[in-house]
């Protein structure tokens, strides 16, 4: 990589940092998250330029409203992604985005961007990439469908015309399965 | 312990990390994370799986971008620092982003302006208003003054007349028709004058159709010597017609403009030397 080395820090001094409001805690943040949160944001966000304006607003609402965030509440990447996927679905149900982007259908999005775009191979994550590619077909759908394209388990269980339980116990399922590899 | 696989297993944790939950759920879910330590921990494992996926399906953002960001980000930090873009090995320059501050700048010196403009007009007005106040009150003043300067004048003529020997004064009487009445003349054989004191005069009022005569006796001749009003406002020393010799002076009462001879039956004041 050409770029100068990444900051990392652990998520505990990360979140201290940011609680301190230093400098080199938002770099680290950067550094340390954002390829996983644009991979959110523009699965659920075709449009590059747009994606890239979501990510900005993303860093800046985290780092504005660092303080509602508590350990307690769970894992400082579920409290960002959460963000990032607000802002995102927020931008695609928005009238001035859809009178836009009338003609995309969205639902093409993943593995659109998948081909066009180089997913980042982390050499710790490999043995997940084989995992998520043994995942169900309907586990991966659902999963993508809630997480990547920000629609509800109820929304998708329509869509898929799944029971709400279905979609519950199939969601719970794929995630029990990427927990087992990940162990 | 049942009751807690059953809520495990119900998916609610999954939704709870996929952030699909309404916000009373949600508080609810991290309630029960904190009251059981089972319930946090299973949450905990979600969470990471949940991110791991997400670092599976990461997509790396422009390089060019990460100075824009952070930049943006801290664009509320008291100091002006800015970061390296990272876009290759070479320091890139970034210039801090003055733009926002620059036209948020314009707008409030627009403002300001604008105000002033406000203020400064509403101020023109008023002063306008308080000129033109003041140039009446001057133009009144102007007047009062030129008012005074010839009272002035006029009182001094007066007083020059008490200074000068030359002057007699004779005081009339009222006959038969205005006994109360009394007139004071002023005359001069000298300077040929003769001024009649309106302010000491105690006469009748005269209607508008007649006025006051005031006729010289040379022997007994009598000659006119002009007509007056009764006028309460008047205090000065009017001026008649001039005569050199008299013998007395007497007043009567005639038709508007005088009469050539007097009428000897409306003869209010008499006096002789």
């Amino acid at each position: 990589m050409s770029r100068k080395q990444k900051i990392s820090l652990s998520e505990d001094d990360l979140v201290q940092a940011l609680r301190n409001r230093e400098k080199i805690a938002i770099e680290a943040l950067y550094d340390m998250y954002s390829s996983s949160l644009y991979g959110v944001i523009s699965r659920i966000i075709i449009d590059t330029a747009t994606a890239e304006d979501i990510l900005q607003e993303t860093f800046v609402k985290i780092w504005h409203s660092f303080s509602s965030y508590s350990t307690e509440k769970g894992r400082l990447f579920t409290w960002m992604v959460n963000i990032a996927r607000n802002l995102s679905i927020d931008k695609i149900r928005s009238k001035d985005y859809k009178n836009q982007n009338k003609n995309h259908e969205l639902e093409n999005n993943v593995t659109f961007i998948d081909e066009q775009r180089n997913t980042v191979y982390k050499t710790e994550l490999l043995g997940i990439k084989e995992l998520v590619a043994t995942l169900k077909p309907e586990q991966k759908a659902i999963l993508d469908l809630v997480y990547f394209k920000g629609y509800t388990h109820m929304e998708a269980a329509d869509k898929l015309g799944i029971p709400l339980g279905t979609i519950k116990t199939r969601l719970r399922m794929s995630i029990q399965q990427l927990r087992k590899y990940f162990n | 312990m049942e009751n807690l696989t059953a809520y495990i297993e119900s998916g609610i944790l999954e939704l709870y990390a996929l952030g699909d939950l309404t916000p009373e759920v949600r508080l609810q879910v991290e309630e029960m994370a904190t009251q059981h330590p089972a319930i946090k921990a299973e949450l905990n494992e979600i969470e990471r799986s949940i991110e791991i996926y997400a670092e599976n399906n990461a997509v790396e953002p422009p390089a060019h971008i990460r100075g824009i960001i952070l930049n943006s980000v801290l664009t509320n930090f008291a100091d002006d620092s800015t970061f390296d873009t990272g876009t290759s090995g070479n320091n890139a320059k970034i210039v801090g982003l003055p733009a926002g501050q620059t036209s948020s700048f314009y707008k409030y010196a627009f403002a300001a302006s604008l105000a002033l403009l406000i203020v400064s007009g509403i101020a023109l007005v008023t002063l306008y208003n308080r000129l033109q106040q003041s140039s009446t009150q001057l133009a009144a003043l102007q007047i009062d003054r030129q008012r005074f300067a010839n009272r002035v004048n006029l009182m001094d003529e007066q007083l020059n007349i008490f200074r000068d020997a030359s002057f007699k004064f004779l005081k009339l009487q009222g006959t038969a028709q205005a006994p109360s009445a009394t007139v004071t003349i002023a005359w001069s054989p000298v300077k040929r004058k003769v001024l009649i004191d309106m302010g000491s005069l105690k006469m009748p009022a005269n209607d508008k159709a007649h006025q006051y005569q005031l006729w010289a006796l040379v022997g007994s001749k009598p000659i006119d010597l002009g007509v007056f009003d009764k006028n309460p406002e008047s205090t000065n020393m009017k001026e008649m017609k001039s005569i050199a010799s008299a013998d007395a002076f007497a007043i009567t009462l005639e038709p508007k403009g005088g009469s050539i001879n007097p009428t000897m039956s409306e003869m209010m004041v008499i006096g002789k030397f």
